[in-house]
């Protein structure tokens, strides 16, 4: 379908309310909602990734276009209960990434319970100062929560970002345990590398 | 006669100075004096933003032997004993382990209760104001850093027992961003039997503490274009990173007061996002680098770890 005649389309429907040749059924005007509105949020779920995430839409596009190939729910919106309950359902299908191994979310979960900084909401440091300016990644929390817009609109895309996300949650977790354990022998080291100093200089 | 009053007001000044900062550093060396040799029961909890961590602290001098138990009491948990030289961390998801040093790594910065006099270089240390801090009466001393590149550390110390009451990173606005706060704490006279009964405990061996941590070959890879004034490089190597099994050029980086790690990997598959993340005084910033990732984790602003992180480049 393209957009000339998506146009067309809704001009005409349009028009024919405006005209009053068609009448204000209580489903009609459900349907047109539907219709709108889920074109509308797909369109700009689509334009915002664009924009914010390049990589993503690069790598995935080819995912995109079959996943919104096979859902059903675009074509058919009779049905308004399926459009909101069908794309969670299938969320988990539609790409797929051989990194989600139990374990290792598991350990997470471990050092976020410790550490409390991944999965913690970040908030924007300061108000005017320098630090503002630099970017502030957004962690998720663990039980995550669902956007519904996005959700019922694109699913694959939505199911990518999560992806990545976690990946990168779950990099910065291993990070910052690391960080923990090496910040251990620090003092010790320290001191090792004084004394060895020390000693050079006495000799 | 006006210019012998500019004289003696200039020497009046310079002396006032000088006497304001020492009674600062006397006072950081009798709490470390008093952490050390005073037997007591305390609790503290540490505020990172949005979360709270809180945490029981015991300490006892049984003879010569100084013992230290720290434990977390949220979540998973985490247990650190030291017994003299020998810290012995228990966390929830590896083995038990010992680490031949004479201070834990916990919520404190391990050399505020050292020789803080090797922090001189890069902190001025000044007398604050007085005030009640869980119920006794508390001495100011701010650990100042010379530059903006990190952050200052206030610390407040009971007047009489000279024990530490609350400490907190401030910016450079003024404003705490983590806090570390005691809710309660007892001396005794003896040390406390819990304490006690650890020295019959085992506790596994020390790992090997050798000097030479550096692995030369890590070091040639990576050029670190910046870092701020006073840090030496600790460690350098090549591993696996414990969590995710990724291979890592680690950098371990220290003023003596904060640690920096810096991690150089390979990018992550669909690119990740360069930015920073912040729970209290805890910066982690990933920087997306050519082909690399570089990642910056410590107790420091966030501006410094980006300058650090974008100031990597491969050395060929």
């Amino acid at each position: 379908m393209t957009n000339a005649h998506v146009n067309k389309l809704d001009n005409e429907a349009l028009s024919a309310l405006l005209d009053g040749e068609q009448s204000l059924h209580d489903d009609v005007i459900a349907q047109q909602n539907v219709d709108t509105f889920g074109r509308y949020a797909l369109i700009g779920d689509a334009m915002r990734a664009q924009k914010n995430n390049n990589d993503i839409a690069i790598d995935i596009s080819q995912n995109i276009a079959l996943a919104i190939d096979k859902e059903p729910v675009y074509a058919d919106f009779t049905n308004n209960s399926d459009t909101i309950d069908k794309p969670v359902t299938q969320q988990d299908n539609v790409v797929a990434f051989n990194w989600r191994k139990p374990v290792a979310q598991l350990a997470i979960a471990a050092s976020v319970a410790m550490f409390a900084i991944v999965g913690v909401n970040t908030l924007p440091q300061g108000n005017g100062e320098q630090e503002s300016e630099i970017p502030q990644l957004q962690s998720t929390p663990l039980t995550g929560v669902a956007s519904p817009v996005s959700l019922s609109t694109e699913p694959a895309l939505e199911n990518a970002q999560k992806g990545l996300r976690e990946l990168q949650q779950q990099r910065i977790g291993a990070l910052v345990l690391e960080h923990q354990r090496q910040a251990r022998v620090a003092h010790s080291l320290a001191t090792a590398q004084t004394e060895a100093n020390d000693d050079e200089e006495k000799n | 006669m006006k210019v012998k009053t500019f004289i003696l007001s200039l020497v009046l000044s310079t002396s006032a100075y000088a006497n304001d900062v020492t009674p600062a550093k006397d006072l950081m060396l009798k709490m470390a004096d008093a952490v050390h040799s005073r037997n007591f029961d305390a609790s503290f909890v540490v505020v990172k933003g949005n979360s709270m961590e809180p945490y029981r602290w015991l300490h006892a001098k049984q003879g010569d032997t100084e013992l230290e138990h720290l434990s977390l009491l949220n979540g998973a948990g985490l247990e650190m004993v030291r017994i003299d030289n020998q810290v012995t961390y228990f966390e929830p998801q590896s083995a038990p382990y010992s680490i031949q040093t004479d201070a834990i790594a916990g919520p404190f910065p391990e050399v505020l209760f050292k020789n803080i006099e090797s922090l001189t270089p890069q902190y001025d240390f000044v007398l604050g104001g007085k005030g009640r801090i869980a119920g006794r009466a508390a001495q100011l001393v701010r650990i100042e850093s010379k530059d903006e590149h990190k952050y200052n550390y206030w610390v407040w110390i009971d007047m009489e027992s000279h024990l530490i009451l609350k400490s907190a990173y401030v910016n450079h606005q003024g404003e705490a961003i983590e806090q570390l706060q005691l809710t309660h704490i007892s001396v005794s006279e003896k040390p406390a039997a819990m304490l006690v009964d650890m020295l019959k405990k085992e506790f596994p061996t020390p790992l090997p503490n050798s000097i030479e941590q550096s692995d030369h070959v890590t070091t040639a890879n990576w050029k670190m274009g910046w870092l701020p004034q006073g840090f030496k490089l600790l460690k350098a190597d090549r591993h696996k990173l414990n969590l995710n099994n990724e291979l890592t050029d680690y950098f371990l980086l220290s003023d003596g007061f904060v640690e920096i790690s810096v991690f150089v990997q390979r990018p992550l598959a669909g690119g990740a996002l360069s930015g920073a993340l912040n729970s209290g005084a805890s910066t982690v910033y990933v920087h997306k680098g050519n082909n690399f990732d570089v990642s910056v984790v410590g107790n420091i602003p966030s501006l410094t770890a980006k300058t650090i992180a974008e100031s990597v480049t491969p050395a060929l």
